[in-house]
């Protein structure tokens, strides 16, 4: 079912207001209105059902340790091969977005990896376990074409909001699996299943949630407000982008390596206290397997407002200081983070872990919410890339400190957490390297030069070969309303003019 | 002043009604003043089938009235080393609160001064591992007071294994494949579909 719009020559009529490239202007929760939000909606719920399925495993882990007689290492391996698959997923979903649109993107990686859930329940060693682990875990990609499809449908004022809000309560279901998994699976044990059956019928919940959300993505989504790709592509409203340019000009930018290794320690750190903090809980405090999951769950649904959250003040700041807020919430709310990870390695009382995780939880997934406010920005012709390569990065993040200080039995787990805030604290400094031309970078303003603007910025993009065949317009009208990145007191002395490209750039 | 005194004699008795106020015991604190052996018919048993056949006693050798504050013997199934090693979760502590290496109860009935035996099907959750038998002598405040195993101080004699069940079925499996097979499908559908809507608008 397409939402199709009328010809060239009448405007469409929309249900939220929206500027000159039909993004939303406005963000509305609780509505469902083609096609904005319901876009929003449906990446949401998909994007949660993978989490979901991906984190299905840790909660259950004391009992599936038991079944398939896995050791501390083997449990370190799968958990590392959760996230690493997801890596390279990213990227390539990111370009798959730029190529072919987020609604067949990601609905193609969720009906593949649905399978693989599936076989969760028939793993019989360690290795298949860390097979199906690192399946499962490609579906993790779906929040690149999460975020890319919230940044083609919602405008600068809203982006990062809209995709905070996806983020946020997508990674929500990392915290939701920690709860309904022993729940689903203390329900079918009551019923009658043994411990060890009933582990693998509980992994059917997710698996089906996971099939159903991409059915409904491919029925009730378009990856634009003006309808899909191919019907965009067929009657000339968006031009076919070549793979190998798109590709070339996010890998050349250099702030989306940087945004690539500080999401690392931000969404990279969230992945790996989903995958360690319930058998941390229950270890540790000796607690039961429905306690830890509830408390190990607590940090996962604080996403429900943290990561939005970040997202609502990144838009916040971006109105009044313009990108650098942005770049100064940012480094300082993450750098927060670190300093709540060190304390949370450090507490003895099982009040004070809780009261500290939460905390700590609050400030990092902020982080994450408020770096997605960043890179709509980095690019407009390869956002796919952009966002695929930070996406990426938050991955290797994860297998990174996995790897380093929770593989084996080299560090206790809480001396690993405490390495693991110093960690974020450094590998949050090259934030303070990030400079966009036209509007600034954390120490300096933006560059007085007068090709400084958004459109050369942009434009900058694009050959000029490129440029005579009209392929830059998208381009054009975001730069032209990415101004507002300017921030208040520069913005209103800003007349927003018709923008005319310099003749011979 | 009578309030506070009340109020202290209120969280103290209380606190002495809670796990909080015994003291810490230490395994090796323990005298092993019982006799334990386990039979079993093979040396690899299979969870949910096989049984195990335990005897304990008090060690004749020990003087008479050392048994005096047993009241009840809890009999459980250890973990050997070799199932302990990177697993932390069934780590040995000194400290029998934190100590993990028993988690299974065989059976817990009231201390007798003759032999008992007692004849246990392994259950079906207890996971593939190297296992021995241990029996603690509990006091009256259910704490434990003596202990005995089947096997030497190091544990490594009269080790058993058990093979645990795999929880699988065939049904479940059949499932699995049915509907994953069932999701491709579906996709391949989908894009079927949406070509030959593509091929009828172009036309």
């Amino acid at each position: 079912m397409e939402i199709s719009s009328n010809g060239a020559e009448t405007q469409p009529k929309f249900a939220l207001p929206v500027d000159s490239e039909h993004k939303a202007t406005e963000f509305r929760l609780f509505s469902a209105a083609a096609p904005h939000m319901r876009a929003f909606h449906l990446s949401w719920v998909s994007f949660f059902a993978c989490f979901v399925s991906t984190f299905a495993a840790p909660p259950l882990l004391p009992i599936i340790r038991d079944n398939l007689n896995l050791t501390a290492t083997d449990i370190g391996n799968a958990g590392i091969a959760s996230v690493s698959g997801a890596v390279f997923a990213r990227l390539a979903m990111g370009t798959a977005c730029d190529l072919f649109g987020p609604r067949l993107a990601s609905a193609s990686l969720i009906l593949l990896t649905a399978p693989v859930v599936f076989f969760t329940s028939i793993a019989s060693s360690p290795v298949s376990f860390l097979l199906v682990r690192f399946f499962t875990g490609f579906s993790l990609a779906t929040f690149v074409s999460t975020q890319f499809w919230m940044s083609s449908m919602f405008s600068a004022p809203v982006v990062g909001t809209a995709n905070g809000v996806a983020g946020g309560w997508g990674n929500l279901g990392g915290g939701a699996t920690q709860l309904i998994m022993p729940l689903v699976f203390g329900l079918i044990r009551d019923i009658g299943a043994v411990k060890f059956t009933a582990w693998r019928i509980a992994f059917f919940i997710p698996a089906l949630f996971q099939t159903l959300s991409a059915f409904a993505v491919l029925m009730f989504g378009q990856d634009l407000p003006d309808g899909n790709y191919k019907r965009l592509q067929k009657s000339g409203d968006k031009q076919k982008d070549k793979f190998s340019r798109v590709f070339y000009h996010g890998i050349t930018n250099y702030r989306g390596w940087i945004l690539a290794l500080t999401y690392g320690y931000c969404f990279g750190v969230e992945l790996t206290i989903d995958n360690i903090i319930a058998e941390y809980f229950y270890d540790r405090f000796n607690l039961k397997l429905h306690t830890a999951g509830i408390i190990a769950a607590s940090f996962g649904l604080a996403n429900i407002i943290s990561r939005p959250g970040g997202g609502i003040l990144s838009d916040v700041m971006g109105k009044r200081f313009g990108m650098r807020g942005r770049l100064w919430t940012l480094w300082t709310v993450q750098t927060l983070g670190g300093v709540f990870c060190i304390i949370l390695g450090q507490v003895d009382s099982l009040s004070a872990s809780v009261a500290v995780m939460i905390i700590f939880s609050i400030f990092v997934q902020a982080a994450c919410g408020l770096t997605f406010g960043v890179v709509p920005f980095v690019s407009r012709r390869s956002l796919g890339v952009i966002s695929g390569m930070t996406g990426g990065g938050g991955n290797v993040g994860a297998v990174v400190t996995q790897l380093i200080f929770f593989k084996g039995s080299k560090y206790s787990k809480e001396t690993g957490i405490t390495l693991m805030g110093v960690m974020i604290i450094c590998c949050s400094l090259p934030l303070l390297l990030i400079y966009f031309p036209q509007w600034g970078g954390m120490f300096c303003g933006p560059s007085s030069a007068k090709t400084a603007t958004e459109e050369d910025y942009y434009m900058s993009e694009w050959s000029s070969d490129e440029k005579d065949k009209g392929l830059h317009e998208a381009s054009l009208k975001f730069a032209d309303n990415s101004r507002r990145e300017r921030g208040r007191s520069v913005h209103s002395q800003t007349l927003p003019s018709n923008a005319t490209p310099p003749a011979n750039a | 002043m009578a309030a506070r005194a009340l109020l202290l004699g209120f969280i103290l008795v209380f606190a002495c009604f809670s796990d909080t106020c015994f003291a810490i015991i230490y395994f090796s604190s323990l005298q092993r003043t019982l006799v334990v052996t386990a039979s079993h018919p093979q040396r690899l048993l299979k969870a949910g089938e096989d049984k195990i056949t335990v005897t304990w006693g008090l060690n004749q050798s020990f003087p008479a009235g050392t048994d005096s504050a047993y009241k009840t013997i809890k009999v459980q199934l250890c973990y050997a080393p070799i199932s302990q090693v990177d697993r932390a979760w069934r780590k040995t502590h000194d400290s029998l609160s934190k100590d993990k290496t028993c988690q299974f109860k065989i059976v817990k009935t009231p201390y007798t001064t003759t032999n008992h035996t007692s004849e246990w099907t392994i259950e079906r959750d207890v996971p593939t591992a190297t296992y021995f038998v241990r029996a603690y002598a509990l006091d009256a405040q259910d704490q434990q007071v003596a202990y005995g195993q089947n096997t030497d101080a190091k544990k490594t004699t009269n080790l058993f294994e058990i093979q645990a069940i795999t929880g699988r079925h065939v049904s479940l499996d059949i499932a699995s494949v049915c509907f994953s097979a069932f999701s491709v499908v579906a996709l391949m559908g989908f894009f079927f579909a949406e070509k030959r809507k593509g091929g009828k608008a172009q036309q």
